[in-house]
């Protein structure tokens, strides 16, 4: 599946701001096996007085950009074109948990996609004994790790409503968890936080969802918007595994990711360091539209 | 265990010496006392100096020791209670003393330990070859808060990522030392270790000098030329970055700052530029190729590493990535500091070395593996327990380790479980039993366990390791949890004795050495916007005080507040938010504090005097806030802190080196006095000024007498304008202070380039041409207050040049 992107951040400040230092993480980029990313831009206004790009610890694409002149807001602006690839589910070939411990304990490696990364409390999601409790019950309901992460994936989509104005992007797993609401973000950072709680390794995908969906399906929800949802190790054999736990869904085909880590921290669209005392404000547009 | 009756050497046996009555404990090696009763070598010519000196004269010179520390300003920060808490450094003053041959074995052990762990990090943070030959399992790196994903595959720009370390030693029950704890993150002490040394032999100068005792001196000396290599191949500036004041080692930063000659920085005063670190200076941006790190690593870059960081700077991971500075250790050495580690050196020391640790480590077993979480589990009772992923030195641990005998019945079943199935964040260790080395309490000799603190820093010849260093000595017998300072243990200094004469060394430049000379550029805005408002600081004190006493000496001689010059001055103070109703108001004490805060934040560049009256001006003003009476009473305590200020003045002015520092502190109380001047003076020549005001005026400048030499006249308006205002020869007058101030301006960096003046140059000579042609009749009370306000835009236009 083809898909053209085009993303566009845009944050006013309060008062000119002098100077800023930010860190951009929204370009895709080619994952051999599950997409390709056939031409891509990125650009700032006011145009930066120094960017450069370089990959971070989990491959993803940055670039830094230092703002040295005054400026009122900032404009960052994707354009991409990217092919999909629509991997049919395969069959469940995960084992179950115990099974998982032993393959854990096979993988002797720390390479950036190891599973072993994405099993302690990370900066946005603590490990947390009721979410943990709340997911035990995927597990035991599931004959295997990809059965458990699928019943978890279905039981946020069920039990949790879907509501932009409850939380905010500061907001943590267990404040969502007691509010019973939230959005993408937020159900990725709850089902991975019960994920690891179980020990079944799991990570935050940032991305996109296609905007209009194929006819006589409904419309995904958080398709306006930047999404996100988890990545999910379900042991040797099929390694990982993504679901979107605000669809109830395996994410595939209609997700075009960007990039990864062990939660919005990782891979968060903008850090920067601001030399302003006012807040600023923030506005987002995407679309994205199948050319086949 | 009581040992009296033993020989020392020849020494007849005299009535009961200090040594025989040093009880030892059960089954615990001795410092001083070997296995088999003797006086280890050196200690009995100490402990007979000290029985020589006799008890009255050992506790003046212990006395002269604390004396010493406490001039010298060398304090510890505790965070029990409220903030700011200063403590005095706590030395036990009988130094440990420790034979060459013994010394030799310590650091011959420490440089292969230095070794391996630059080994073990560069494979972390490189390769990570012993995660795949399955040397170390991946779950102690991959979930380990101390890795920093963004390091790996950033190379050091100097080629190795530790320089300087420090290591935690204890002698265990077989006599041999054993390696505590590893600290490669931002081992501090080093400074105190040297404080120690100099307050110890101010006590026994005598004694030190008749020993072979190796000097420090030389360790810092080959560290700091270690490092200015570093900082010339890099062409950059050499710096320590220091989290800031509130830390609570923050004197030994700028200590050795101060010692070795290098920038003390903020996260705050470094910018990055094109992948290069510069420090925002008085002179512009200078780049910056070596920092010595006191600050936890995951605080330095607020963008890539800690996002809540406050003290970090932006941009800092990014230089490294392009190897523009060397950072002393690298960002994410921490790792090495993980408890858990433990139980993989000796495994690591002969995959990496080919042979065995020479200093054993605690024996520790990972519980995230099988076979050892069954041993812990199967020995339970005997082994501490603790956090697997805990950074900090389990002795200085008691909440976070525990015995497993001493689990509470009710929780040892939890324990035994989490150990089962999260045994991944737990480590059981062996209990740590340490010697005991004596202290001196009461005119006897006591033994108390204690640790050694030993320093290592990277030269081009190798690792060299500190002939030296401290001791932690616990607070009680028996209690090895009571070493941490912060919890009342005590620091000793470590004498290594040499059999033959020692070599020695100063940091003084030698024949032959090339003399460097840093260049006055070299001062951090920071560093400048704090003397300019310590100097405003102290200003500010001086007039209110003086407003004050003039004020207090007039009520006490009128008896009648209402007087309308009493009124008038209470006004006065009024508009600059002082209550004079208060005898010792607080907005007085407010300055004094903010003095002190803006010269805390600079202490590397204050002389221990310098800082020590301005405590002691502190002090003083609020003993006598609480009981200060209005009038008389008043006027004598104004009296005691016009002294102690004058005293602060004056250090500065007669010990303070010429440099940019000085100026900014020169500028800061020059203009405040110039813009108090011009409103007091304003304020007491106004038309409605009640009778009396002109000698209140007078008083308050500091100028009656003066006043009374230069003029025939009976005080008047005028004459007082003239002398307050444009007299040339009056250190108080206005135009005495745009003559200074002038002067000082176009002496800094940019003050006059290519003949032309800075803004701010051009401002202070408008001002003092004016005021040089100006005649006193034209000093409206509206002129004068002009004066003020384009005094304050002077003090503006500096602001916006020197510290933005």
């Amino acid at each position: 599946m083809l898909y053209d992107i085009r993303l566009e951040l845009h944050y006013d400040y309060d008062a000119p701001v002098s100077g800023g230092r930010h860190l951009i993480r929204v370009q895709p980029i080619s994952r051999p096996g599950s997409q390709r990313v056939i031409a891509a831009s990125l650009r700032c206004d006011p145009a930066p007085s120094v960017e450069h790009r370089y990959d971070d610890y989990f491959g993803n694409a940055v670039t830094s950009i230092v703002l040295r002149e005054p400026h009122e807001s900032l404009d960052i602006r994707l354009a991409a074109r990217v092919q999909v690839d629509d991997l049919h589910p395969p069959a469940d070939l995960s084992p179950t948990i115990e099974g998982l411990q032993q393959d854990l304990s096979r993988h002797w490696s720390v390479s950036p996609d190891s599973p072993h990364h994405f099993l302690a409390s990370s900066p946005r999601v603590p490990l947390d004994t009721e979410i943990t409790e709340f997911a035990r019950a995927s597990l035991d309901a599931s004959p295997s790790v990809r059965a458990t992460a699928m019943d978890l994936c279905k039981r946020i989509n069920a039990e949790f409503a879907y509501d932009p104005e409850a939380t905010d992007v500061e907001t943590g797993p267990r404040e969502a968890f007691l509010l019973k609401k939230g959005v993408c973000q937020d159900f990725a950072h709850l089902m991975i936080c019960g994920l690891r709680g179980l020990g079944i390794p799991a990570g935050y995908v940032s991305g996109f969802l296609r905007t209009n969906p194929p006819p006589g399906k409904p419309r995904l929800e958080g398709a306006d918007a930047m999404h996100a949802w988890v990545r999910v190790w379900c042991g040797l054999d099929m390694g990982w595994q993504a679901f979107d736990p605000t669809n109830a869904i395996e994410a595939a085909g209609d997700h075009i990711e960007i990039g990864y880590g062990r939660d919005y921290a990782d891979i968060s669209p903008i850090v920067g360091v601001l030399k302003t005392s006012g807040s600023h404000a923030t506005r987002q547009s995407v679309d994205v539209i199948r050319l086949d | 265990m009581d040992i009296g009756n033993r020989r020392t050497g020849d020494e007849p046996p005299a009535a009961r010496g200090l040594i025989d009555d040093y009880t030892l404990m059960e089954g615990i090696p001795d410092e001083m006392i070997d296995p088999a009763g003797n006086v280890r070598p050196g200690w009995s010519a100490l402990i007979s100096a000290f029985e020589d000196l006799g008890p009255e004269e050992l506790s003046a010179r212990f006395e002269r020791a604390d004396q010493y520390l406490r001039d010298a300003g060398v304090f510890y920060r505790t965070y029990d209670g409220a903030e700011g808490n200063e403590r005095p450094w706590p030395l036990s003053h009988i130094p440990l003393l420790l034979d060459e041959s013994e010394w030799m074995l310590i650091t011959h052990g420490l440089r292969q330990r230095a070794q391996l762990l630059e080994n073990v990090v560069a494979d972390i943070y490189g390769e990570n070859t012993l995660v795949s030959q399955g040397l170390l399992p991946p779950e102690l790196i991959a979930r380990n808060p101390e890795f920093l994903r963004p390091m790996v595959g950033v190379k050091p720009a100097s080629g190795h990522y530790l320089h300087f370390c420090a290591f935690e030693l204890g002698r265990g029950p077989d006599g041999t030392w054993w390696v505590l704890g590893d600290r490669t993150q931002a081992p501090s002490g080093a400074g105190f270790a040297l404080e120690n040394r100099v307050a110890t032999t101010r006590a026994l100068s005598e004694i030190y000098n008749g020993m072979n005792i190796h000097r420090l001196a030389g360790f810092f000396r080959d560290f700091r030329d270690a490092v200015l290599a570093q900082g010339k191949r890099l062409e950059g500036r050499v710096g320590i970055l220091t989290p800031g004041q509130h830390n609570e080692t923050y004197f030994e930063h700028a200590y050795i700052a101060r010692y070795l000659g290098f920038m003390l920085l903020e996260g705050e005063d470094l910018v990055v530029e094109e992948g290069q670190v510069m420090v925002r200076t008085v002179a512009g941006l200078r780049p910056v190729s070596v920092l010595w790190r006191r600050m936890d690593d995951s605080f330095v870059d607020p963008l890539e590493l800690r996002y809540d960081s406050r003290i970090g700077t932006p941009g800092m991971v990014e230089a490294l990535r392009q190897q523009s500075i060397s950072m002393i250790n690298a960002l994410g050495s921490g790792v090495l500091e993980t408890r858990a580690l433990a139980a993989f050196m000796p495994r690591l020391a002969r995959h990496f070395l080919d042979t065995d640790l020479e200093l054993p480590g605690i024996a520790t077993w990972w519980c995230g593996q099988p076979a050892e979480r069954q041993h812990v589990l199967d020995n339970f009772d005997t082994m501490v327990l603790g956090q697997a992923f805990s950074t900090t030195l389990p002795l200085d641990d008691p909440r976070g380790t525990a015995l497993g005998a001493d689990v509470p019945d009710d929780q040892k079943a939890a324990l035994r479980e989490r150990l089962a199935t999260n045994g991944v964040y737990y480590v059981g260790q062996e209990l740590v039993r340490l010697s005991t080395a004596p202290v001196y309490v009461d005119g006897r000799l006591e033994a108390r366990p204690i640790t050694l603190r030993v320093y290592a820093a990277r030269t081009e010849h190798g690792w060299t390791i500190m002939p030296g260093g401290f001791a932690r000595v616990g607070s009680a017998s028996g209690d090895t949890a009571a070493l941490s300072m912060q919890r009342g243990g005590q620091a000793a200094d470590v004498w290594v004795i040499s059999s033959s004469p020692v070599e020695r060394v100063s940091l003084l430049p030698q024949d032959g050495e090339r003399l460097v000379r840093n260049q006055p550029g070299n001062l951090p805005s920071r560093a400048a916007d704090n003397l300019i408002w310590l100097g405003r600081y102290i200003e500010r004190c001086e007039s209110t005080v003086r407003i004050l006493r003039a004020y207090n000496a007039r009520l006490a001689e009128l008896s009648n507040p209402q007087l309308p010059v009493l009124v008038h001055t209470r006004d006065y103070l009024e508009s600059v938010d002082v209550d004079a109703t208060e005898p010792l108001p607080t907005a007085l004490l407010q300055a004094i504090d903010s003095a002190v805060f803006s010269a805390g934040q600079i202490r590397d560049r204050f002389s221990p005097d310098g800082w020590l009256a301005l405590s002691d001006l502190q002090k003083s003003a609020r003993r006598l806030a609480g009981r200060v009476r209005a009038g008389d009473d008043a006027t004598r305590s104004m009296t005691v802190l016009l002294r102690k200020l004058a005293g602060f003045s004056g250090l500065v002015h007669e010990n303070m080196y010429r440099f940019a520092g000085w100026r900014f502190l020169e500028l800061g109380r020059r203009l405040e006095r110039a813009i108090h001047m011009a409103r007091t003076v304003a304020f007491y020549t106004s038309p409605d000024a009640p009778d009396g005001s002109v000698e209140i005026l007078l008083e308050i400048g500091d100028s009656v007498m003066s006043h009374r030499r230069r003029y025939s006249v009976s005080a008047g308006a005028q004459s007082a304008i003239d002398l307050l205002v444009l007299d040339q020869l009056n250190p108080r007058s206005v135009l005495f202070q745009l003559t200074e101030l002038s002067e000082q301006i176009e002496a800094l960096p940019g003050g006059v380039e290519d003949g032309q003046l800075s803004p701010a140059a051009r401002c202070a000579l408008q001002l003092h041409t004016q005021l040089v042609v100006a005649e006193p009749a034209e000093f409206t009370q509206e002129r004068l207050d002009a004066l003020a306000d384009d005094l304050s835009t002077l003090a503006d236009l500096l602001a916006a040049a020197y510290f933005t």
